[in-house]
């Protein structure tokens, strides 16, 4: 049965692929589960051999997850991953497709797979003790979609009470709900990363902050440093659960810009360094990172260069514009899309903080579908002067001919509007 | 409308603030500023004082996560009096999502569990079950205008076209009215209180209850200048009739506002 799934799936793939119909990481996947309900299950006994990450938050996913792919292959390990974004388990299945023989085996080391909030608890009905599971943040994202932070907080930790010692949990010790999650599972080993470094601290309070109150007891938690929206090092007055200790704090190198990506770096190399790799051999690697497709990946254009920071969060958003400024920014353009993957309610862009930013860029642009409500969200923030243009290859064209030759235009576009910004400048499908 | 001045009370801004409810805020206090209007914002976290309630001239309370609202519903259950004469007094407010459901009678969980509300509003909610689904999407209504007590001659009743509000709804609770409030408006894409009645919202006396998100006022600018207006005539009674909001420039509010109506497949004509 699985045979034929395989074979069928692969075909799927080599058909979508030849008429430029997409890479195929969802369909295949999806048919198998049609077919068999139990087929990644299956595949995955089939394949003892095998390593599986799960790599799991609110932010940062595909980021952390090359990270890990990098220096794991540069370490001559063989690796596969679930295509970006394709986080459900039809996207699972369909990377088991690809890279799996006829005779259903898999000629690979390590399995990295990204995994939705809401497919965590289903996908460890199916694999029950993957070695290495990272959760890095949690942070109000499509509440439409998702819930409330609580709740998927809640389903996580049901989830991970079945795991036993097979399994490493690499929790964010920053984030109070994510490193509680390391208090309830018996047996798992636990491990934490966070950042140890005051002079990242903020003194402002940003606006979109969810997990102020201790998730044991539910008291007002205290900060003695915030590095960004709840990540800090926290701890509660009244029952005394405090920030555990981190097993990592720095990372001998970090390759990309934004607190955020300290965070993403330290997770992965504490992964790194948990398999064996030196710090020494991790620091040589990632000095020649490339970035995930739109996560800060660089275009040139023109002889311009383009930067693309995916902003899908109010949480992303301001650390967008936070390390864009930084960067000393000057062009930037939005894209704001409410299509199904970027959540079809677009209250959120109300708890980004623009109002620190008002004079901040000297050209800006604002495209997408709900154009007409970024345009008035940046109204109420004070910006005087910026240019709206719906149709999405117009607002590129202006939003590249106002930056100079020796700028860089930064979009922040919302996920569908970083695929589509793609399209347009790559003139490629990529998922 | 230099020596104006209006002071919001922001309840629980920490706390009951989920859903970009935060926006409403800031509409109002621009809306106000760039009319030369004084705008002070009170924010009312857990255990605020009954004296900096009272200052206040128009409230605002938006939703939460369930845990955040059983933290607050003990807080607020001893400042019912004076929140309730407030309300009876005409003290315009706007309470959306989870603050709607606070000021009815109670809100029965999706496993049956039985909240005691604050027993102010004449209505209470239902979770139908954990297999009911939420009640989700972008959402319209067209309020009655005979409905909006306060101001005569507030835009939403000269203006058909006005009458007509957009926002999304996120909601597992359905709401159900009693005799002593009236709907808010009358559902035309969407769900509204219960996906049944045909009903949104509330409204008691000068206090306005929605299930909008969206924000609810920055797409809907002439129920936020009501809101405004009602607040100078409760403040400085008879001379808040008196009151006339300088126009402001509303174009790119109702761009907005039409691009969600024409997404809803909504004619305004």
């Amino acid at each position: 049965m699985n045979v034929l799934l395989i074979f069928l799936g692969k075909f799927t793939i080599f058909v979508s692929r030849l008429f430029n119909l997409g890479s195929g990481s969802t369909w295949p996947g999806h048919i198998a589960l049609s077919a068999n309900k139990n087929f990644i299950k299956e595949i995955i006994n089939k394949n003892f051999h095998l390593k599986i990450i799960l790599v799991a938050g609110t932010n940062g996913k595909t980021t952390t997850g090359k990270l890990i792919q990098t220096i794991l292959e540069k370490n001559g390990e063989k690796i596969f991953q679930n295509t970006a974004g394709a986080n459900l388990l039809n996207g699972i299945a369909s990377s088991l497709i690809l890279n799996s023989n006829l005779s259903e085996k898999i000629n690979k080391d390590f399995a990295i797979f990204e995994i939705d909030e809401n497919t965590l608890p289903l996908i460890l009905k199916e694999i029950n003790n993957p070695d290495f599971i990272i959760i890095l943040n949690l942070f109000r994202d499509q509440l439409d979609r998702y819930g409330e932070v609580n709740s998927i907080s809640k389903k996580w930790g049901d989830a991970l009470k079945k795991l036993n010692e097979k399994t490493t949990l690499v929790l964010n010790a920053d984030d109070p709900q994510v490193a509680n999650l390391g208090l309830h599972p018996k047996g798992v080993i636990v491990r934490f990363f966070g950042i140890n470094d005051k002079s990242l601290s903020t003194t402002k309070n940003q606006h979109a902050v969810d997990s102020t109150y201790c998730p044991n007891c539910g008291s007002k938690l205290e900060y003695s440093t915030i590095y960004y929206s709840h990540l800090g090092i926290w701890k509660c007055p009244k029952c005394g659960n405090v920030r555990p200790k981190l097993s990592l704090e720095i990372s001998p190198i970090y390759p990309l810009s934004g607190i955020y990506n300290q965070y993403n770096t330290n997770a992965a190399v504490l992964i790194a360094k948990e398999i064996g790799i030196t710090l020494d051999k991790i620091k040589l690697v990632l000095s020649e990172f490339e970035p995930a497709f739109g996560r800060q990946e660089i275009l040139n254009i023109d002889g311009k260069k383009v930067q693309i920071f995916l902003s899908k969060n109010p949480t992303g958003f301001n650390e967008s514009l936070k390390t864009i400024s930084i960067l000393n920014a000057k062009n930037l353009l939005i894209v704001l899309n409410d299509r199904i993957p970027d959540g079809r309610d677009v209250s959120w862009i109300w708890d980004v903080d623009f109002e620190d930013f008002s004079s901040q860029f000297k050209n800006i642009t604002v495209s997408g579908e709900r154009t007409f409500d970024m345009e008035l969200r940046l109204k109420y923030a004070e910006f005087k002067k910026f240019e709206t243009e719906e149709n999405l290859t117009k607002a590129i064209n202006i939003a590249i001919s106002k930056t100079s030759k020796n700028e860089i235009l930064y979009i922040l576009p919302t996920y569908s509007a970083m695929l589509e910004v793609r399209k347009i400048l790559t003139g490629k499908k990529i998922l | 409308m230099k020596n104006y001045k209006l002071t919001i009370g922001w309840l629980y801004p920490e706390l009951m603030s989920t859903y970009g409810d935060r926006g409403n805020i800031i509409v109002l206090q621009k809306r106000c500023e760039w009319r030369g209007i004084n705008f002070e914002i009170k924010k009312l976290d857990l255990g605020f004082k009954i004296e900096d309630l009272k200052k206040c001239d128009l409230l605002f309370m938006g939703g939460a996560q369930d845990r955040q609202q059983q933290i607050v519903a003990e807080d607020l259950k001893q400042k019912r009096e004076i929140l309730k004469k407030m309300i009876e007094d005409g003290t315009p407010g706007l309470y959306i999502c989870g603050a709607y459901q606070f000021l009815g009678k109670y809100y029965k969980e999706a496993d049956g569990t039985v909240i005691k509300g604050l027993n102010i509003l004449d209505l209470y909610t239902e979770n139908p079950g954990i297999k009911a689904s939420r009640l989700i999407g972008n959402v319209a209504i067209k309020c009655h205008p005979e409905l909006v007590s306060g101001s005569l001659d507030s835009d939403l009743r000269q203006n058909d076209n006005e009458k007509i509000l957009v926002g999304f709804e996120n909601h597992g609770g359905r709401t159900y009215l009693g005799e002593n409030v009236k709907p808010f408006g009358k559902v035309i894409k969407g769900f509204g209180n219960n996906g049944i009645d045909k009903t949104e919202g509330a409204i008691y006396k000068n206090s306005f209850c929605s299930y909008f998100h969206g924000p609810i006022l920055p797409k809907n600018p002439e129920f936020a200048d009501l809101l405004i207006k009602l607040a100078f005539e409760k403040k400085c009674p008879p001379a808040g009739r008196q009151v006339n909001l300088p126009s402001l420039d509303d174009s790119l509010e109702h761009k907005a506002k039409e691009n969600m109506l024409q997404k809803l497949k909504i004619k305004q004509h």
